[in-house]
């Protein structure tokens, strides 16, 4: 009988702590227990067996650590020691289960390092990490692979992927919860539940870190949650220091009275972690072994997640922001083609700021690389924004490496009724998770009724059905086409939503702003629109944050409709404010000067400063007579020490926002803007502290120059090649520590080599002139400014 | 910890501002970075104890790991037992220092700033508690001193975060070239000692680069 059979049947039990086993015999503080597999065997059969003999149906491999990352520098391989560690877990199975089989769990910890980008480890060579374990793990025998004590869930997801890509074991995931309910790195357990249940995996549940007594409450809301079996491995209580060891407290007696809690509550697959022994395992099975799981009932809730949170779709209104997206703005599609991160990231920002819950993300033009692109921008978006993604793009291969990379659950956008779509765009649903939109228009393209949208819409949730998607995770687009063109067209969507939602029983999601294209005033009509969607059954409409009027109609309609609570939201968004009056120039600090703005680092005063001048004025002329003597005043009182780091860059951003203000209209009458020359900057390969390189950007961009910012952790090799393919004259080059000055020192090398006539100025915490000229660099620059001095004696 | 437990000096000090005060925005702004910093972190310390042996500028705990550094030897001498230390703000300062660095420059240098005050701030707060504990069974504890200090050697950072389980524990690990990750983390070596010597001399005040923009006082 397989383990998923088994769970049908009765509870199942798992092993209990093997550490402090592995201690009681000799294991030390810091030695690898994973080379007690080869060279101390019978120590771990016996561990295993002892555990089979108190009633564990699993025991994990004593493999925990067993991945290539952890372990270097040692005399076995990896598929040694896992099939090593199967074979030990094996002979205690063969020796001691005779009348049930005892079964061998592949165990899977974590790599012990952080991932890119708040550490140094790649998603790809993660996921390789655990590809060698599973692969040698189902070689050698094992029955399931657990993955297990997870406190990140994008590396949980690099560990899924490569246990079901490469392996047809079933696959266990436990993560490590705080008593808030929520991992390191800040997933919740509604996160959690939805992420990896969207990537397939067989059951699902948490260990170590708290007891059981903690993991009541938590495991009640995962069973909430949960539509696949919950496991719960709790420590013998919570760990406590005596005379410098740990101890946990709670007897075998005390541990299985709190199981019986559990396992009450539906979880149905138990057994313990830190500190627990085969006496706890014991008396949990003899409390348990009579129980009869649950029923696991299906939770139809339509979720996405980012990796902190998830947003449900279907209770109270979403609001997906429209604005990541280059169609109709030029600006936007400058960003594009400049790889102008910062920009998209702030169109992100402020969409969260003004109330969205998801944002769209749409990076598609004819002359740019989408795949890699979307990839890029979305790995930007989620280092620095919670909110859940949705990737919209219609080329499957960009879509599946964005869903791949991606650290959540994410909404997909789209498939359609066509043939040749579903077949595309569905099997990555049910690899990667998501919800998807699913279009109403097919082969035949739009119909023009709703009852022919209808239909589509029964045909992509009946084909989504034989893939294994589940409805829940279907959000239907009955499409919103402009009345300009027939007007009865807004009717037709709305009856189709309608008939959606009722008959169906799906949720639904539109784009609100196509309803009103080529109308004057756009917003009125848009806004009156979405009402009536909302009125109709609309569950997510995508729209532009950034307009007040239809932010109005989402605030009033929840306020009308019972769904915000004493009107709290509208009354938050509103008190207070006097309705705005439209005037031309109506700010108190209009008589500042642009200089004046910028010294004062006064941003939106410098945005509308520069705005005002470039009515009569040439961008060039204020940008050499205005913005650039502002900057060289605060520049030299840096220099002096009477302004200082803070200040110097809040001018920099009020600059920064005046040239922004610049750059748009020279975008608006088609003006292109020369830049100066290119300047490569980089935090070198091995160091991951970036601040100092990105407050050179900013001045430099100051001062015009086209920055190339690499990154950080940049590997010699691609400073080299942008130097050589873009004929860079400048390389900046940033290091904090003194060891990865020696990458700088190899950088140096590098670059003399294979591009010598370019400079090199180099900076950061542990650099001196003295250890600059011993590397070889060109220059050394104490801060930010004296980069840009440098910048202007090298470039002029 | 609250806002009152974060010395706003410290903060300044950390911007290079030396002796000289922020105006008010900028005050302002600061008090803002350590609050949202505050109310995101999910901050975390483990500790264990070893028996340790000193003798010429050598160091060697639990009879195994072998720390030349006559600094640190300087630091524990005469004592058998040591406490290695490691502390993180987590995960959750570093997103905000890169959320800001995208937004707002100015404000990401104040984060950052503020980061280190507070992972500072939290280190002897943690310490004081070790404090308290040894001296029910009067032992005294000497200052931290943290791996890259003088000529404690940076490799042993491997050898703390293994000895303490920091990546299973608190989060905290550690990248190829020995930088901590999340970057507002602390590891360190604190003696025990059955002597109160009133050592509480650390960080700026042991460091004899007295030039350094940063220095505190």
């Amino acid at each position: 009988m397989s383990i998923l059979e088994l769970l049908q049947k009765r509870i199942v039990f798992f092993d209990g702590g093997t550490g402090t086993l592995l201690q009681e015999k000799g294991l030390q503080a810091g030695e690898l227990p994973e080379l007690w597999n080869i060279e101390k065997k019978q120590a771990l059969i016996e561990i295993h067996k002892n555990y089979f003999e108190a009633g564990s149906d699993i025991v994990l491999t004593n493999t925990f650590g067993a991945n290539c990352i952890k372990l270097q520098g040692i005399s076995y391989s990896i598929e040694q020691i896992i099939t090593a560690a199967v074979e030990n877990a094996k002979t205690a199975a063969n020796q001691c289960c005779k009348n049930k089989k005892g079964y061998v769990a592949l165990d899977i910890g974590p790599t012990g390092k952080l991932l890119q980008p708040l550490g140094d480890l790649t998603f790809e060579a993660a996921y390789e990490a655990f590809q060698q374990m599973a692969v040698a793990g189902e070689k050698a025998g094992a029955d399931v692979v657990v993955i297990e004590t997870m406190s990140d869930i994008y590396e949980t997801k690099a560990a899924v992927l490569a246990a079901k890509e490469n392996t047809n074991l079933p696959v266990f995931v436990t993560v490590v919860f705080d008593e808030k309910g929520k991992l390191l790195t800040g997933s919740d357990i509604a996160c959690v539940v939805s992420i990896l249940e969207g990537l397939g995996v067989d059951a699902i549940g948490m260990n170590c870190g708290l007891g059981p007594h903690q993991m009541l409450s938590l495991s009640e809301q995962m069973l909430c949650h949960s539509s696949i079996p919950v496991i719960v491995k709790p420590n013998a209580g919570l760990p406590r220091s005596e005379n410098g060891k740990t101890v946990f407290d709670v007897t075998p007696e005390e541990f299985a009275q709190e199981m019986v809690k559990i396992v009450d509550k539906g979880a149905c697959i138990v057994g313990g972690c830190c500190g627990t022994t085969p006496a706890h395992i014991k008396a949990l099975y003899q409390y348990c072994k009579d129980k009869k799981p649950l029923p696991i009932i299906p939770k139809n809730k339509t979720l996405a997640a980012s990796y902190t949170h998830t947003v449900e779709i279907g209770k109270t209104p979403v609001i997906v922001g429209e604005r990541i997206n280059p169609t109709g703005k030029s600006r936007f599609k400058q960003a594009l083609r400049e790889k102008d991160f910062d920009y998209i990231l702030r169109e992100g920002f402020s969409q969260q700021q003004k109330g969205a819950h998801i944002l769209d993300v749409n990076v598609g033009l004819p002359d740019i690389d989408e795949i890699d692109m979307l990839v890029s921008v979305i790995k930007q978006l989620q280092s620095v924004i919670d909110l859940p993604l949705q990737i919209d793009t219609s080329d499957t291969v960009a879509m599946e490496k964005a869903l791949r990379i991606y650290n959540g659950k994410a909404v997909i956008n789209s498939v359609n009724g066509k043939k040749e779509s579903m077949e595309a765009v569905f099997p990555l649903v049910k690899k990667y998770g998501g919800v998807v939109i699913g279009l109403t228009l097919d082969e035949n393209g739009i119909p023009t009724t709703a009852e022919g949208r209808f239909k589509i819409a029964q045909k992509i949730v009946k084909t989504a059905e034989s893939y294994g998607i589940s409805s829940k995770d279907i959000i239907i687009d009955v499409l919103a086409m402009t009345i300009s063109s027939d007007q009865y067209s807004a009717l037709e969507t709305l009856k189709a939503l309608n008939m959606v939602k009722q008959k169906l029983n799906i949720k639904t999601v539109l784009g609100v702003s196509n309803i009103s294209f080529g109308l004057p005033q756009r917003e009125i009509i848009t806004a009156n629109f979405y009402t009536m969607a909302l009125q109709n059954g609309l569950d997510a409409g995508i729209i532009n944050t950034n307009s007040d009027v239809i932010m109005q109609s989402y605030y009033a309609y929840k306020a009308l409709a019972g769904l915000d609570d004493n009107c709290m939201d509208y009354i938050n968004q509103y008190s207070g404010q006097a309705p705005a009056i439209k005037t031309a120039t109506n700010t108190s600090s209009n008589d500042i000067s642009l200089a004046t703005a910028i010294e004062k680092g006064l941003k939106e005063r410098a945005k509308q400063a520069a705005e005002q001048k470039l009515e009569n004025t040439e961008p060039l002329t204020i940008i050499n007579e205005e913005l650039i003597p502002a900057l060289d005043h605060i520049g030299k009182g840096f220099e002096k020490g009477t302004v200082f780091l803070p200040q110097l860059l809040m001018s920099a951003e009020a600059a920064k926002f005046a040239f922004e203000a610049i750059k748009v209209h020279m975008n608006k009458n088609g003006v292109v803007q020369n830049k100066k020359d290119k300047i490569i900057l980089a935090t070198v390969k091995g160091d991951i502290h970036d601040i100092g390189k990105n407050i050179v950007k900013v001045l430099l961009e100051n001062y015009s120059y086209d920055v190339l910012d690499l990154g950080k952790d940049v590997p010699p090799e691609k400073i080299v090649e942008t130097a050589i393919s873009q004929n860079i004259k400048l390389v900046g080059l940033s290091a904090l520590m003194t060891t990865t000055v020696t990458n700088m020192e190899e950088t140096i090398k590098q670059l003399r080599q294979k591009k010598p006539d370019c400079k090199i100025v180099v900076g950061g915490a542990v650099l001196t002139q003295e250890y600059a000229d011993m590397i070889g660099a060109d220059h050394y620059a104490k801060d930010a400014m004296a980069t840009v001095y440098y910048a202007q004696k090298i470039l002029s | 910890m609250e806002l009152k437990d974060i010395s706003q000096k410290e903060v300044f000090r950390y911007l290079g501002y030396q002796n000289n005060v922020a105006d008010k925005t900028t005050q302002n702004i600061a008090i803002e970075c350590t609050t949202e910093l505050l109310n995101c972190c999910r901050m975390n310390y483990t500790y264990k104890t070893f028996c340790c042996a000193v003798e010429n500028g050598k160091v060697i705990i639990d009879n195994r790991i072998i720390i030349e550094s006559k600094n640190l030897s300087k630091n524990l001498a005469e004592c058998n037992e040591l406490i290695l230390f490691a502390a993180t703000l987590g995960t959750q300062a570093d997103i905000l220092i890169q959320k800001y660095t995208h937004l707002d420059m100015s404000k990401a240098v104040i984060m950052q700033a503020a980061a280190a005050a507070i992972i500072e701030q939290y280190c002897d707060q943690c310490q004081n508690n070790i404090e308290t504990e040894l001296q029910k069974q009067t032992l005294f504890l000497r200052p931290r001193f943290s791996p890259g200090y003088g000529d404690f050697d940076l490799k042993h950072q491997k050898d703390i975060i293994a000895l303490l389980d920091c990546n299973r524990k608190i989060g905290l690990t550690l990248t190829d070239s020995l930088l901590l990750a999340p970057c507002k983390s602390v590891t360190a070596v604190m003696g025990i000692s059955n002597q109160n010597r009133h050592c509480n001399i650390k960080g700026c005040e042991v460091c004899t680069k007295t030039n350094c923009t940063f220095r505190r006082g």
